[in-house]
């Protein structure tokens, strides 16, 4: 083996290298260097840039006319035929649209929460709803973020209107309500919660009259704050409401075991209600048995097997919303 | 994770802890049990960072990570292929592959030992600087890293029996009848069970490609391993694949600590485990990780091999040594192609469950701070293609009546370079006001402009991959005088031909029926849009009939006919139809956009299934024009070898880059933020400066221990292989017995 040989493929290697520093350097120079995106603590047009072009990443979809190279999503900007009007135009004219569409008065502040806090409300056609919830991870936008970003978009073509954007009307307090749950929630999706609720859960719990009531009414759930939801999910066992503690009852006359809620009791009989929903009335004469399990509970302990993590802070999100009238209305504000 | 706490220490970065398809040694044994022996540290906590002497504790840990995926890479995939050909050698009674084999072996030896030393330091980097991060991750796979540690013990004892045992095993000295008869019992159990596994029989609820690759990669080999067992040989055969089996389930085992970091599962968004551990091992991006890992380092072992022989080819002093160099760096190059051709598929799969997994990551991925680097990574896989092409080409000098094909040379080339630029071509690019001034006021070309979007770039990927399997079909035919009727050929042919063309009826045939009865509003389109999926639907079936009639054209002996008809067909429809057809889609019903790059991956797929199984009937056994000249290859073509492996590694490290910096500011996606000082995503340039420095100081120490290698070498007898002459090869290896005419 000559050594000479392995000299030239040295040199050759080192060529090579060269050459893709070189790449990566001439791309470093035109696209810029390492990225950090920063906080945004201003409700202002250039917070709302900022948090667009950077950590919303709201760019990796969207382009705003001949900036960016995104085509997932709407352009922003005011480009070609498609996008005749900037977005902060736009959204005046989409108010209008989704005003007639719900009969529920929309400001052009308004229909722009909406796009970013619901964005399944309102799809421009030939789009897919694929945007992130913005204010779950890995995004996770506060509500301050948010604003500055409609505040942006507002100044993209339209009339900024700051005052209307901290303080708005009720629809858009709505939205704000429901990001504060989620982000207090880590960041569910409480629109994507509340499918998951009625698939898995309202069979038994009731929120605002619809559902079932083997279990407890979810209606005011929120107020209990996050921990004690969490913990109600992943160990039901652990704190059981009151009136929903697991009975066990064992029949005399066939041995049956018997397992769910004491629903009625009367000096005669005893209604067992179970998990499934079947109701079991039980003489007294015929219990041989009955005792409070508590280290049980009604509610199935293995939901976590059959929620992913994102169900999971999902359903979250929307019970956190849950805060009954008095507290919705503390929520909003009102 | 304390969520109040992380929003105070918003930095978006990442941290580069690459550490899957790992292997290990001792050293980290000793840190696992370190780890395991202390106390459980969940993600509420707040997470500590430590220093070495003042270094930036991530890229000390990204550098380390790099070095030991690179030589991790090398060890599992030599194994691949050295077991490959040593089955090939054994079935054909060709001692010559069985050299080459232990050739292959041996490179392994040194390298092994220094993968699980930078295992072992990789390891204790991360448990010393990342203490709350390791102990969280410790905590959660404690039961999974003692089953890593076990089985790299097995590798290891596996590995060295092999290398060792290579002599102690030759012998043809046969096992009893009642033996062989138990193992054949035995083997046949494992693939019937295998197969009923895969076909989802049981565990069904795993994901299907786990229950795929688990099939595939263990069960399988493992059957075949025993039915094939009978003497000495077959046993040394038989332990080669036991030390695939333990290579790949530890590549797993590593790549689901690595999957999960990026699709965290089974726990809730304070860390706190919340489901089973399998959920966690399994977490989506495990998987397809571990399958474009595999295919990854089939490629990257061919190549570095391949470069050993292409240095030992440039240092030749005889022409028997550069005839001998010549076809290992040919049989090298061949195993890297095979692996290349699948890689970008497997790419895809993973892509779409990257978007799975998390949109944002996704488009983070192709249209975010990593859009530049995929431009990067675009250049080194165009020039991967480019260069194996090349090579082919330069190969057929060597191959006598090869010359009737070298006026589709340039056409390839052609086609080839229009491709790359189009690839290349970006949608938008930073411009001056002069430049945007020239260009008519706009900030795109006004032709240029397509180029840069999807549809164009999926047409030419798909030409590329065309194109070089024509190149392979061009190198496969250069001396053969003509075809071979298949009818002739008994009843083999025929049914590998058929199953081959179902297997393609059937994969473009299911996407089809999909297309057919999808609902436009599962994509949120109107219905009126429905005539776009229909129109891909009838496209795709008549591609099915194409399919069939190619089968009946190669069993009515006129394969060439059959071969040339559906690449045409498959050309037409993927790159000039469906490229074009993908723009209107684009306007008018976007979203349905990907489903016909999916389209246009499984008629491709579909057509190489096809048309190898054709090709390997059709020459079987033809008259040859000439003895393959080995040897006879310019040096230039060596340097393109070399140059291959250059591009791989560098390819390799910028790929891990993009992987691990994905998941932003966070060390587990979602479930744990980084708040270290280095909590940001570094430049492209500060990229190719880390992998650079990786490559080099891999290069260096693989031609250090490749240098080592030698000199054991010269201190003790190889392999027994009388008759053996080096620059021999059989049709298996896709060539035939040459003489050695150097050049």
């Amino acid at each position: 083996m000559r050594s000479s040989a392995i000299l030239r493929v040295f040199v050759f290697m080192l060529v090579v290298l060269a050459a893709y520093l070189w790449v990566g350097q001439a791309i470093t120079a035109m696209t810029g260097g390492e990225r950090k995106a920063a906080s945004v603590v201003e409700v202002t047009p250039e917070g709302g840039e900022a948090i667009f072009w950077g950590k919303g990443r709201c760019f990796t979809c969207h382009s705003l006319g001949g900036e960016g190279s995104a085509v997932r999503c709407p352009n922003l900007g005011q480009f070609g035929e498609k996008f005749p009007l900037a977005i902060g135009a736009r959204a005046e004219q989409r108010a209008k649209e989704r005003s007639d569409e719900t009969g529920t008065h929309y400001s052009s502040t308004d229909y722009l929460v909406e796009s970013l806090a619901r964005p399944d409300a309102y799809l421009v056609e030939g789009y897919k709803n694929e945007m992130a919830i913005v204010y779950a991870p890995p995004i996770s936008l506060n509500l301050t973020e948010i604003k500055a970003v409609i505040a942006y978009l507002q100044s993209q073509g339209g009339d900024l209107d700051l005052e209307g954007i901290e303080n708005p009307g009720e629809l858009a307090q709505t939205y704000y309500a429901r990001i504060a749950a989620a982000s207090a929630a880590g960041g569910g999706d409480p629109g994507n919660g509340e499918e998951m609720f009625v698939d898995t859960c309202s069979d038994c719990h009731t929120i605002q009259g619809e559902g079932g009531e083997v279990g407890p009414d979810l209606s005011s759930i929120g107020n209990k704050g996050l921990k004690f939801i969490s913990e109600s999910i992943l160990r039901p066992a652990r704190k059981i409401t009151k009136g929903y503690e697991t009975w066990v009852v064992v029949t005399e006359s066939d041995e049956r075991k018997h397992v769910g809620l004491k629903t009625e009791e009367t000096s005669t009989e005893v209604e067992i209600t179970k998990a499934t929903g079947e109701v079991a009335t039980i003489a007294r004469d015929d219990i041989r048995e009955i005792e409070q399990d508590e280290g049980a509970s009604v509610m199935p302990d293995d939901l976590t097997e059959m929620l992913t993590v994102k169900d999971f802070q999902d359903v979250l999100a929307y019970l956190m919303m849950q805060k009954g009238e008095d507290g919705a209305e503390a929520e909003t504000g009102k | 994770m304390d969520r109040e706490k992380s929003e105070a220490a918003i930095q978006v970065t990442n941290m580069q802890t690459e550490y899957r398809s790992s292997r290990s040694n001792y050293w980290l044994v000793l840190g696992v049990l370190l780890t395991l022996f202390s106390p459980e540290v969940l993600a509420l906590e707040a997470n500590e960072y430590r220093q070495f002497l003042g270094i930036d504790s991530r890229r000390l840990v990204w550098f380390l990570a790099q070095m030991h995926l690179f030589f991790g890479a090398f060890v599992l995939g030599v194994p691949l292929f050295a077991v490959i050909v040593e089955i090939v050698g054994w079935r054909n009674r060709d001692p010559k592959l069985d050299k080459l084999a232990y050739e292959f072996t041996s490179l392994l030896s040194v390298a092994y030992a220094t993968t699980a030393a930078l295992g072992g330091l990789l390891a204790f980097a991360l448990f010393t600087l990342y203490p709350t991060f390791m102990g969280y991750m410790a905590g959660l796979f404690k039961d999974i890293m003692f089953l890593y540690a076990l089985l790299f013990f097995a590798e290891t004892f596996f590995l060295y029996l092999y290398y060792y045992g290579w002599n102690w095993l030759q012998g043809g000295l046969e096992f009893s009848r009642n033996l062989q008869w138990l193992f054949k019992g035995l083997g046949v159990a494992i693939i019937l069970a295998g197969a009923v596994f895969l076909f989802g029989g049981f565990g069904l609820e795993m994901r299907g490609d786990t229950r795929s690759f688990i099939a595939l990669l263990y069960i399988l080999p493992l059957g075949v391993g025993l039915l094939i067992l009978r003497d000495l040989k077959s046993s040394h055969i038989f332990i080669g694949i036991l030390l695939n089996i333990a290579g790949t389930a530890i590549m797993q085992l590593a790549n689901s600590w690595a999957g999960f970091m990026m699709s965290p599962a089974g726990v809730d968004e304070e860390g706190e485990l919340i489901g089973t551990l399998w959920q966690v091992f399994e977490n989506i991006l495990a998987t397809p990780v571990a399958i474009h890992r595999m295919l990854g380092n089939l490629a990257f072992g061919g190549l570095v091999a391949g470069a050993y022989a292409a240095v030992k080819f440039i240092g030749a002093r005889t022409p028997a040594e550069r005839a001998h160099y010549d076809w290992m760096g040919y049989i090298a190059n061949f195993v890297a192609i095979c692996g290349l051709i699948p890689l970008p598929f497997a790419g895809y799969y993973l892509g779409r469950e990257v978007y799975s997994t998390s949109a944002v990551m996704g488009n983070n991925m192709m249209g975010g701070d990593f859009s530049w680097t995929f431009i990067i990574q675009a250049m080194l896989v165009g020039s991967l293609f480019l260069i194996s092409n090349y090579y082919l080409w330069s190969g057929m000098t060597r191959i006598p009546g090869s010359e009737r094909y070298y006026k589709y040379i340039k056409f390839i080339l052609g086609a080839l370079i229009i491709s790359f630029a189009i690839w290349l071509t970006p949608h938008n690019l930073p411009l001056t006001s002069q430049e945007v001034g020239d260009m008519g006021g706009s900030q795109y070309h006004p032709t240029l402009k397509f180029m840069g979007l999807m549809p164009a770039k999926n047409a030419v990927v798909n030409l590329i991959i065309l194109s070089t399997f024509f190149s392979f079909l061009l190198y496969r035919r250069g001396n053969k005088s003509d075809v071979v009727p298949i009818s002739q050929q008994g009843r083999l042919p025929k049914v590998v031909i058929s199953l081959a063309g179902l297997v393609a009826v059937a994969i473009v045939g299911q996407y089809a029926m999909g297309m057919l009865n999808l609902d436009p509003a599962e994509l949120d389109l109107p219905a009126d849009r429905a005539h776009y999926f229909r129109t891909v639907g009838y496209l795709l079936i008549f591609e099915c009939v194409m399919a069939v009639l190619a089968v009946i054209l190669a069993l009515k002996d006129r394969g060439k006919l059959a071969q040339g008809l559906y690449m045409t067909v498959t050309a037409l429809s993927v790159v000039l139809f469906l490229g074009v057809y993908g723009f209107v889609v684009m306007e008018k019903a976007s979203p349905f956009l990907r489903n016909i790059a999916v389209s246009q991956f499984l008629q491709l797929i579909s057509c190489i299934i096809l048309v190898t199984a054709i090709d390997l009937y059709l020459f079987r056994g033809a008259k040859e024009l000439g003895k393959l000249q080995w040897g006879k290859m310019t040096v230039r073509s060596q340097y393109a070898l070399l140059l291959l492996t250059f591009v791989i590694t560098m390819n390799m490290g910028l790929m891990g880059f993009i992987r691990s910096g994905l998941r932003g500011d966070w060390h587990i996606f979602g479930v744990m933020r980084d708040t270290s000082p280095w909590s940001y995503t570094p430049s492209n340039y500060t990229m190719t400066e880390m992998v650079s420095l990786a490559v080099l100081v891999f290069m260096v120490g693989v031609a250090f221990m490749f240098w080592l290698g030698g000199i054991a070498a010269q201190n003790k007898a190889p392999p027994s292989v009388p008759g053996t002459e080096p620059g021999q090869l059989t049709d298996e290896a896709g060539s035939q017995p040459a003489s050695r005419t150097g050049d």
